[in-house]
């Protein structure tokens, strides 16, 4: 089932493949192979990308889920989604538990709890166009709304949340920008 | 999403109304788009508007429907300017949108699933409510149809074990395995 991709005009289209053939570059991050490290260096955290493609659901309303476990160590986002009553959730429970097998199998991950979230995002699915028929006659185009999911786990305890910025800090960098402003065209 | 347009009708009773929907759409006082998708026209023009009004009936009516309209158009909302993707993300991400963190979870001590602190564990809920309605079915089987339910009390045994002189009238069920270790007998 191959599909030709523009190969007339490099400009013509860049959006050629289909659902069939496409490979989303979310998947190729699990094959990048680095150069083994050497005895100095500190070991380098393992990193599992994971994602669900299609889901039906709206990216807007998955955002918040995925707002929800961003940074957070996978036991405790795990029961977040477990006791939340979206329906994104127990999609989003699925693919965790999924990544976490894999890291566990695949990527020499020694303890399955010590992994935290590094990056969570949701993307656009394919849209399709439906009639959604009213009264009278009159009609209105309804989306059929679907969504991707990307999780990328990182082994090691989840960085702490980092405080946020006061009004102190606010001032103390705008006297810093201030300080470090340099005179043009003068001695 | 559904975005509502309106569609032509034919028929001439209510052409002179709609025509003048239509002049206010074209010089842009109501929302809409003019011009709209050229395909689905076609079955949208399909479904008929009924076609049983009288005619003198339908004229006073529809005079009153177009005076009503004109006034209750002028006074309806209809936003001024485009909501700039700026602001609507300054509202969708209001931190009283995003999703609060829970802080009432707990583990069962039971089974070691989570729980929440006020709510039974859903694990060994559903562990009783699969028991519960096998014994429900024994109790079916041995009542044999509806309204057939003793007067006297109910008493469960499993393997192995005799009713009791406390348990003399009672009606006594039997379950084929053995006790559960949650099903603590008197």
């Amino acid at each position: 089932r191959w599909l030709a991709s523009s190969s007339l005009f490099p400009l013509s289209c860049i959006h050629t493949s289909t659902s069939l053939q496409k490979s989303g570059k979310w998947e190729k991050k699990n094959r990048i192979v680095y150069p083994p490290q050497l005895p100095g260096e500190p070991r380098r955290p393992a990193e599992i990308y994971h994602c669900r493609r299609e889901i039906k659901y709206s990216k807007d309303k998955m955002w918040y889920l995925a707002k929800l476990i961003k940074g957070m160590s996978i036991d405790q986002a795990l029961a977040q989604l477990e006791f939340n009553d979206k329906k994104g959730a127990k999609v989003i429970k699925e693919v965790l538990l999924e990544a976490q097998e894999i890291a566990v199998r695949n990527h020499n991950v020694e303890f399955k709890s010590n992994l935290h979230i590094a990056e969570s995002m949701t993307g656009r699915g394919r849209y399709m166009k439906r009639i959604r028929y009213h009264g009278k006659g009159m009609f209105g185009i309804m989306k059929i709304v679907r969504c991707h999911y990307f999780v990328k786990l990182v082994e090691g305890p989840p960085p702490p949340p980092e405080p946020p910025r006061t009004g102190f800090d606010q001032a103390k960098e705008y006297v810093q920008q201030l300080r470090s402003r340099t005179l043009v065209n003068t001695l | 999403m559904a975005a509502l347009v309106v569609v032509f009708s034919p028929l001439p009773r209510l052409r002179g109304l709609l025509q003048r929907c239509w002049g206010r759409l074209e010089r842009g006082l109501l929302p809409g788009f003019s011009g709209g998708h050229s395909l689905p026209w076609g079955p949208a023009l399909a479904v008929q508007a009924p076609a049983f009004f009288p005619q003198p009936v339908n004229n006073t009516s529809e005079s009153n429907e177009a005076s009503g309209l004109l006034d209750s158009i002028l006074w309806m909302a209809a936003p001024k300017k485009r909501r700039t993707i700026e602001v609507n993300r300054c509202r969708r991400r209001n931190p009283n949108k995003l999703i609060k963190v829970k802080r009432n979870i707990d583990v069962c001590p039971e089974c070691g699933n989570l729980k929440q602190k006020h709510v039974l564990c859903g694990y060994c809920y559903a562990k009783v409510k699969a028991e519960t309605r096998l014994i429900r079915m024994e109790i079916h089987k041995k009542e044999g149809g509806p309204f057939n339910a003793p007067t006297v009390e109910t008493v469960v045994l499993y393997d192995g074990e005799k009713p009791t002189e406390k348990d003399e009238g009672k009606r006594i069920i039997e379950r084929a395995r053995k006790r559960p270790s949650w099903f603590v007998q008197n």
